[in-house]
């Protein structure tokens, strides 16, 4: 290894390689969205040549698999990668927010806010469409700010705010699971949505409200990349360093929850994805960047191949939660246990 | 460099409604190294805090160059007063040179770019703090001294012309401490860096500050020269500690050794 010279060029170097390296990453989680895509379009319980796939995107009418292809799969992949983007990056603002792992909107209590409202509207209140969301997106909200207030003390303290999250969730889920049961003629799989996640059924439209919610609210948590970057050395720091930290809180809190909430009022509570991107993206570019967009992707990423996986590789279909579940839930056990030890960060 | 003038007057503040600082009035020597002692809960870190907006005072105010700093917009206030707190997090794997180039933020907006200014200012701090060669090396596997050392890089990146650290020294061999309180000092001779740091050791406290303060009860006991402020009475007021102040034999500066209850045949008890 030779020794590094001690130029400014040499510093400018390493930031440049830095930056390459997280465009790289980022570049190949893209194309894997895209493959992946893809292949759910093509290669089902039957298969479709890809010419056809692309055919019937484009518009073209094609006997047998017009159908196979633009009724069902479409919308179901469609679906998938807009909802695993709006948990992955709202998952990660909150990890990134409150430097913890463990902080991610489906552990404390927001996801299962938002399903709850959608099961209480739809069940209860008959209703559906944009509604629906929006309640879902009130309820996140009423929770995230419930949560909020119940663990502030001098400031709020990540550790508290977990374990008040934690039980306000496990709340929340009995109240879900009362409502299904008390339903009449409810089908095992809408009440499997609600409460695992599922997107059957999906449908284009549905895709409306959630491109809104990562428009609007991803690009406010975008413009606060670096603020949000500050805030990983710590709220005093960050202070410091010009990062008005209670206002840029409040905005990645409303974000992030709006986008949480109008996903899972979609597809209900895909489990784990907001808990899982954050940190596998962490693996994947290491610290070269930002996390949020590798974060939105691994996301999207991990729907994509979970409903797949569910559907097609497996004996029977499984809703794609049981197999996102399947894999966080080894995942929050350890990390409880390396947090334990180690009081990490992301 | 313009002087920049950073005073407090009447300040009050405290947490959860309970008053730790009660009125204190201190005006910071611009362009000199003050340094803060007092007893645990004198209310000498919430002064640091108070003093770099991280806390909202309850009466008072703190002014920069006669604005309160309350009312002056927080990236502005950053490009002028920089504070390095107690227990900074480092993010895992995060690299020297990544870390120290955080401190450009304040300098930063929206849709600015990296410029040669940052990498030039990256580049000084490094320099200043020898921590050059460490620029590639993740943080995490740092010692102690050379983590404290990236820090007060980073804080230097920012090129404010204030400089406020609560107890920059903690937690650090005393051979790392001297370190770095020998880096601050260069800092304030060849910058002109105004420092303000809160320090535990009444003798490094002694030996570094041009200024010292004491302070009791949330109030200024004591301001002045270390040999002003460093006394048998100050020590006894303060800490509640009786005490002999000596001549320390390397820097001429007061030097305070504790007479406790034991091994005291020296004064003859």
């Amino acid at each position: 290894m030779s020794v590094p010279s001690r130029t400014i060029d040499f510093l400018t170097d390493h930031r440049r390689r830095r930056a390459r390296r997280h465009l790289t990453a980022l570049g190949l989680l893209l194309a894997l969205v895209v493959v992946v895509f893809g292949i759910t379009l093509s290669v089902g319980k039957s298969i479709v040549s890809p010419l056809d796939v692309l055919r019937v995107l484009s518009g073209e009418p094609v006997p047998g698999t017009s159908f196979t292809v633009g009724q069902l799969r479409l919308p179901r992949a469609v679906l998938s990668i807009l909802s695993g983007l709006c948990f992955g990056l709202g998952g990660v603002a909150f990890q990134i927010m409150l430097r913890n792992p463990l902080a991610s909107p489906d552990i404390i209590g927001i996801t299962s806010g938002a399903g709850a409202a959608a099961v209480f509207a739809i069940v209860v209140l008959q209703m559906s469409g944009p509604v629906v969301s929006l309640l879902a997106v009130g309820a996140g909200l009423g929770v995230a700010l419930l949560v909020y207030g119940l663990s502030f003390r001098n400031g709020v303290g990540g550790t508290r705010l977990i374990l008040v999250g934690i039980g306000v969730s496990a709340m929340l889920q009995s109240v879900i699971a009362y409502i299904l049961s008390t339903a009449p003629s409810w089908s095992l799989q809408e009440a499997m949505r609600w409460l695992t996640g599922s997107v059957n059924g999906a449908q284009l439209q549905q895709a409306l409200p959630l491109l809104l919610a990562l428009v609007v609210f991803g690009g406010i948590l975008l413009s606060r990349t670096r603020d949000l970057e500050a805030l990983r050395l710590g709220d005093d720091t960050a202070s410091a360093l010009g990062v008005r930290v209670s206002q840029t809180r409040m905005l990645v809190i409303i974000s992030a929850v709006g986008m949480i909430a109008a996903a899972t009022a979609v597809t209900g509570p895909i489990a784990f994805v907001a808990f899982l991107a954050g940190p596998i993206a962490a693996r994947i570019v290491r610290s070269t960047g930002s996390l949020l967009l590798p974060a939105a992707l691994v996301g999207a990423i991990l729907v994509l191949v979970g409903d797949y996986v569910g559907q097609v590789l497996l004996p029977s279909r499984y809703p794609v939660g049981v197999i996102t579940g399947a894999l966080g839930a080894p995942y929050l056990i350890f990390l409880i246990v390396r947090v334990n030890r180690t009081g990490g960060s992301l | 460099m313009t002087d920049h003038s950073l005073v407090a007057t009447g300040l009050s503040a405290g947490y959860d409604g309970k008053e730790i600082l009660k009125g204190l009035d201190l005006t910071i020597p611009t362009g000199r190294i003050t340094v803060i002692v007092g007893a645990n809960a004198c209310g000498k870190s919430t002064f640091l805090r108070t003093l770099s907006r991280l806390l909202v005072p309850t009466k008072g105010h703190v002014l920069l160059d006669g604005r309160s700093i309350h009312r002056t917009p927080a990236r502005q206030l950053a490009r002028t007063l920089g504070l390095l707190p107690q227990a900074p997090i480092a993010p895992e794997g995060i690299t020297v040179a990544d870390l120290v180039s955080r401190g450009r933020h304040p300098h930063k907006s929206l849709f600015s770019r990296w410029t040669r200014k940052d990498d030039e200012a990256v580049d000084g701090a490094l320099t200043a703090t020898r921590t050059f060669d460490l620029a590639e090396r993740p943080v995490d596997e740092l010692s102690g001294g050379q983590r404290q050392r990236v820090w007060i890089a980073m804080a230097l990146a920012q090129e404010t012309e204030i400089l406020l650290l609560d107890e920059p020294t903690t937690f650090l061999d005393i051979n790392h401490q001297i370190e770095v309180l020998d880096l601050l000092t260069d800092l304030n001779r060849e910058r002109g860096t105004t420092v303000v740091m809160v320090l535990h050791d009444l003798n490094l406290a002694a030996r570094y500050a041009d200024v010292l303060v004491a302070m009791a009860g949330g109030r200024v006991h004591a301001f002045g020269t270390p040999e002003e402020v460093l006394t048998e009475g100050m020590v006894h007021d303060v800490f509640g500690l009786e005490s002999r102040i000596v001549e320390d034999p390397l820097s001429g500066r007061p030097m305070m050794l504790p007479i406790g209850r034991h091994r005291m045949a020296g004064i003859g008890r």
